[in-house]
């Protein structure tokens, strides 16, 4: 961007950095270059120096370098011409006997995000990928991450994927932790890296040597990984326990969540895990950064959704300090209310009554909230409090214990009478609308209990004219109709009055349509209007709707230690909704190097056997119905394909009890050439999976879809190009497939 | 996860310095986010996760990083922290003066700390040998590459030397106390933590015993004087499954300072200094304030610097101060009397009385009530009764090292409400 003045800065600059004496003095010469980077800093365009600037490269100087390796970085892609130039340089560095400007040459290299560069950088990282100095090799190892990024849409190199999966065994962690994101980024197409069962072990062995960052990452990838047996799991279990202990809340948290996922269909190893992990989290819930506590009582709150007990013994952690934020307290407050039980009861009320006399306005409000829901199981206590804030006359107070005891009136009766009894004189401090339409319903629905009540909407009225909110008048309205009917003589003069107004001069649309309803409804009699207006005082069923039924710890699971819990549901649902992407589905896809290492050896043995039985059975396979193994499918092209055409058929196979484990499916239809795409996890409902095979020269899709326990498996399958034989021989062998799945998993139970 | 880049942004006025690590987000999208800082007025009040359009903001105090992937929270906000923490080491404040003046240094350790959006290398002490503070001079020719470049446990270089070799050992504990405005101990934890300064050549093995519950139990010893520690959190370098094993805290400590482990105990401890506090406030008149202060520890231990804050309201005037000890002094900035004794024996009790003028027109704003603060230090004394009982060093070269001890017991956040 131009900048006032700038002009003759970089002439001056220029000169200076082309002066030879300049050149010859180091200092002197260090020190232009680092007003250059400081102008940089300050938003002035510096580009016209590029040339200046890659001369000075070349310097013995490891901090001139840095700086002026920034300053290319930044400036790359405006002058992508001139960037090559500095390329000679950068090669040179890269054979440096000094491993720091070895690795600072590859790394910076690798940031210049600019075309053509490519195939500049490949040979310097391959031999990077060999250097004999770890630092170097972590360089080059992101470094193959950022080539790909740069071309997008060029072919996955074999090689260097195979030499990255090699480098998963180097000795040095951080070099183990980079070949893990970079084959991550390369594949990223393909589903990410895989892991299989050496790879997961030895990076199981290899996380006390990592750093926390490592080990939170290395943590994450293994949620790839499912153990083949009990034992295995609970080898994992007992070698990664200590790290729920770790002084790191992001390697518990991680932890948890690989232990919630490894134990998505072990129930008891899910509630282990939570117990073992509360410690911790209540921990991090009094962390010292605050943004941390903040994260972890968004996590409490996850758990606490499945387990509403959980916490119960602690909830004096939940205690807010004085100091603490808003979004804090706010978060407490919410985590209290869901611990709240017949003992702690009178503590945590007492607590949540403090906050109710709280500076902050909403934060006052949402404790008097907060102390509402207490109310729907133990009214009384709750009634004392709320009546006893009203004596304090506080405008934000009164409004938010009336809208409070309209909520509680609603869903417990008993309480109306010591409502009706204490809201006379509230009127006098509500100022806001919302409190004012809590008042004025009160007023209505429960008006015969309440000894002034003609008298105090009779005020609303007269300040009609004032009134700016529509849902007050609307509410105004109906509340005096229904007055009317309980004592008509008090109110039967207001009413004309409000309907006059209503009707006559009103503005709002809205409004008028109310009092001509209100005001034809009269006209129909007095009994019809009862009949329509008067309707049930309370509903206390809605109390227990409210009272939210406990949550399967397995929909959530997927989502701990994300961003997800920080946000509300609906926000996040919001914001996913815009990104795309559908969480609920495991990318499966193996392919390129990863399938090489994924030795069919390890199938389970179940798989297997079943996989064998069903390949030959298809009666009389000819050549023609076989389907063959043919270039992998990318979820991309799964999905545009999918989504183009027309379902061929649809068929419902027979399919009762529990689901099979993803592995044993994808194994046995991988033997007979059907690739699985993407499987749900267990359990999930709807569970699906999506399918392909090649066959006859046409590609088949296949979408299983399960909705109900008791349903059956219901199977779409769509084809490009049509052709019959190829579909039926797929149903064929696909049906087979499953049968001979029920029949060994029928077997294995009866051994059982 | 990719944190994309990371602004240290000092007092929400603008983004000093910013680095696009992945290069997978606009620069520009912080534009979004400074205003969406400056709608609140209190900035402490801003959740710290801001979500606009598919990027994520997570901030903290000087620094925001921003995602477009589900990323792992709390490691973003660790890493963040982590940096903050590794710019504190280099230049004592992160301010935006301080950051003006080495925007050098924090160009270069931006470089190290990340790559492509994964952290790399982040202990400071590591990366202190790639950067130092002397870089600002000349080296002439080029230095040596640092023994980490290469090395295996990451947190120690090989080849480091001392003339004289010592384990500098504090045992530091606070009481964190939640009182309620009856009296009564609402919530008492003790937090204890165990920081060294470790001076010492080679690549040493140390051994840290602690008379600690379990591992009495273990070993059959008689418990009389044993802790029971709970959510016992270590430094990287101790060797975590020999600790779940047997209990042993062996390790390879980092150079310099570190904090090698910290605890928690849920025991019910009653408050170390117990406060008392008649506070009388006469609208339009005047406030008159009674505390009073006395120590409930052993009384050989002395608790020094005791400073004990008291909130008065903030129209408050003409302070008379009357303390039988230490010396009250009113702060009108912080709307508080600090009342401080140097030197506090176990077992007294002191008390300290002030008045006020309050004006005669009442102040429209709501008054904050915060809570009575106390702050002291007690050495040579645990609340627990954790004792070291033996630092063992064994070093290939078989040097003679000494270990020193030191135990203090600090107030924790201690609020009394009244």
């Amino acid at each position: 961007m131009p900048y006032l003045g700038s002009e003759e800065t970089v002439k001056e600059l220029k000169r200076a950095l082309s002066n030879p004496n300049v050149q010859s003095d180091r200092l002197r010469y260090r020190n232009v270059i680092l007003r250059v980077i400081r102008f940089m800093t300050q938003g002035l365009d510096m580009a016209p120096l590029f040339m200046e600037m890659v001369k000075a490269s070349a310097t013995v100087d490891i901090v001139q370098k840095k700086l002026v390796y920034l300053f290319m970085c930044s400036y790359a892609t405006l002058k992508p011409d001139l960037a090559l130039l500095a390329i000679n340089t950068l090669l040179k560095d890269c054979a440096d006997p000094n491993p720091m400007v070895r690795g600072l040459a590859l790394r910076n290299m690798c940031n210049l995000r600019m075309p053509g560069i490519s195939e500049y950088i490949q040979q310097p990282i391959l031999s990077g990928l060999r250097d004999k100095a770890s630092y170097v090799r972590r360089a080059a190892v992101l470094g193959c991450a950022k080539m790909q990024n740069l071309q997008p849409d060029a072919e996955i190199d074999g090689a260097v994927v195979n030499e990255l999966y090699g480098l998963l065994r180097d000795q040095d962690p951080v070099v183990m932790v980079n070949c893990l994101r970079a084959l991550e980024e390369i594949l990223k197409k393909e589903g990410g890296v895989v892991i299989n069962k050496p790879i997961a072990h030895h990076l199981l062995n290899r996380m006390k040597d990592l750093d926390v960052w490592g080990q939170s990452e290395v943590l994450t990838f293994l949620l790839r990984y499912r153990p083949r047996c009990h034992s295995e799991l609970f080898d994992i279990l007992n070698l990664l326990d200590s790290f729920l202990g770790s002084s790191h809340s992001c390697v518990v948290a991680a932890t948890t969540r690989l232990f919630l996922s490894l134990g998505s269909a072990l129930p008891a190893v899910q509630s282990g895990a939570l117990e073992r992990a509360r410690g911790p989290l209540l921990a991090a819930c009094n962390a010292q950064s605050r943004e941390l506590r903040f994260v972890a009582l968004c996590h409490v709150q996850q758990v606490l959704r499945s387990l509403p007990g959980h916490f119960g013994a602690h909830y004096k952690k939940f205690f807010c300090s004085y100091s603490e934020p808003n979004y804090i307290k706010f978060r407490k407050m919410e985590i209290l209310v869901e611990l709240v039980n017949d003992e702690n009861v009178g503590t945590v009320l007492e607590e949540l009554r403090g906050y109710c006399t709280d500076v902050s306005p909403e934060l006052a409000q949402a404790a008097i909230f907060a102390i509402g829901r207490v109310g729907q199981t133990y009214s009384e206590k709750c009634l004392s409090i709320l009546t006893g804030l009203l004596e304090l006359k506080q405008e934000q107070i009164t409004s938010a214990v009336v809208q409070t005891f309209r909520d509680l009136v609603w869903l417990c009766p008993q309480c109306s009478e010591s409502v009706c009894a204490s809201i006379a004189g509230c009127e006098e401090h509500i100022q806001d609308s919302e409190g004012k339409q809590a008042l004025v319903w009160l007023l209505g629905v429960h008006g015969e209990q309440i000894p002034g009540s003609p008298y105090v909407l009779e005020e609303f009225i007269d300040a009609l004219k004032t009134e700016q909110s529509p849902a007050v008048k609307l509410e105004l309205l109906t509340a005096t109709v229904r007055l009317f009917l309980s004592r008509p003589a008090e109110t039967q003069d207001m009413l004309g009055r409000l309907l006059t107004f209503c009707i006559e001069e009103e503005c709002d649309m809205s409004v008028r349509d109310r009092a001509l309803f209100c005001y034809r409804l009269l006209q129909c009699g007095v009994e019809e209007a009862r009949r329509v207006l008067g309707g049930p005082k309370s509903d206390p069923s809605l109390g227990v709707i409210a009272g939210r039924p406990e949550e399967p710890i397995n929909s959530w699971a997927g989502d701990f230690n994300t961003l997800a819990p920080v946000y509300s549901r609906e926000d996040w649902a919001a914001l996913t909704a815009t990104t795309g992407g559908s969480p609920s589905l495991i990318p499966l896809v193996t392919g390129g190097a990863a399938q090489a290492d994924l030795g069919s050896a390890e199938e389970a043995e179940a798989a297997g056997s079943a996989a064998a039985a069903a390949a030959p059975s298809p009666p009389g396979p000819s050549e023609e119905l076989c389907l063959v193994s043919g270039p992998p499918l990318s979820p991309e092209l799964f999905e545009r394909r999918w989504l183009a055409l027309e379902p061929s058929r649809r068929v419902s196979l027979d399919w009762p009890g529990g689901d099979c484990l993803p592995e044993t499916l994808q194994a046995a239809l991988q033997l007979v050439n059907i690739q699985a795409l993407a499987l749900s996890r267990p359990h999930a409902r709807p569970w699906k999976a999506y399918l392909y095979a090649h066959s006859l020269g046409t590609v088949v899709l296949a979408e299983l879809l399960r909705d109900t326990d008791a349903g059956g498996l219901q199977v779409t399958v769509k084809q490009d190009p049509e052709r019959e034989e190829a579909l039926s021989s797929f149903l064929t062998v696909l049906k087979t497939v499953m049968q001979t799945l029920l029949n060994s998993r029928a077997s294995l139970s009866s051994h059982n | 996860w990719s944190v994309a880049c990371i602004k240290p942004s000092v007092c929400l006025s603008q983004v000093l310095i910013s680095r696009n690590y992945k290069g997978d987000i606009d620069m520009n999208e912080i534009d979004h986010f400074m205003p969406i800082l400056m709608q609140k007025e209190e900035e402490v009040d801003v959740s710290p996760f801001v979500a606009h359009g598919a990027v994520h903001f997570l901030w903290i105090k000087h620094m925001v990083a921003m995602t477009k992937n589900n990323a792992n929270a709390a490691l973003v906000f660790a890493f963040l922290y982590k940096i903050v923490e590794v710019f504190k080491e280099y230049f004592k404040e992160l301010e935006e003066e301080s950051i003006r003046d080495n925007f050098v240094t924090v160009y270069e350790l931006m470089d190290e700390v990340m790559d492509f959006g994964f952290p790399q290398t982040t202990d400071s002490q590591i990366l202190q040998e790639y950067i130092t503070q002397r870089g600002h001079k000349l080296e002439v020719g080029a230095p040596r590459p640092p023994a980490t470049v290469t090395n295996a446990v990451s947190w120690r270089s090989e080849g480091i030397k001392y003339r004289k070799n010592e384990v500098f050992m504090d045992v530091i504990e606070s009481v964190n106390l939640l009182v309620s405005a009856s009296g009564s101990v609402l919530r008492s934890e003790i937090v204890g933590s165990v920081k060294m300064k470790v001076v010492l050549s080679g690549m040493p093995e140390l051994r840290l015993g602690l008379n600690d519950k379990l591992l009495f139990q273990n070993t059959g010893r008689d418990k009389g004087k044993a802790v029971e520690l709970e959510d016992v959190k270590f430094h990287q370098c101790v060797r975590l499954s020999r600790f779940e094993n047997d209990r042993t805290i062996s390790f390879i400590p980092p150079d310099g300072d570190c904090e090698l482990m910290s605890y928690r105990l849920n025991t019910h401890v009653k408050p170390l200094i117990w406060i008392e506090s008649v506070i009388e406030k006469y609208s339009h008149s005047r406030v008159e304030i009674m505390v009073k202060a006395r120590g409930q520890f052993k009384q050989r231990s002395t608790a020094n610097n005791v400073e004990i804050t008291v909130p008065v309201p903030s129209d408050a005037d003409s302070p008379k101060f009357k303390a039988c000890t230490g010396s009250a002094k009113w702060v009108p900035e912080k709307n508080a009397v600090i009342w401080t004794i140097k030197s506090f024996p176990g077992g007294k009790e002191y008390l300290m009385r002030a008045h006020f003028g309050l004006p005669s027109v009442d102040s429209e704003e709501l008054e904050r009530k915060p809570p009575i603060t106390v702050k002291f230090e007690i050495p040579y004394f645990t609340v627990s009764g954790i004792q070291v009982r033996y630092l063992k060093i064994i070093e290939k070269s078989g040097y003679h090292a000494l270990p020193w001890v030191r135990y203090i017991t600090q107030s924790g956040g201690k609020p009394v409400r009244y």
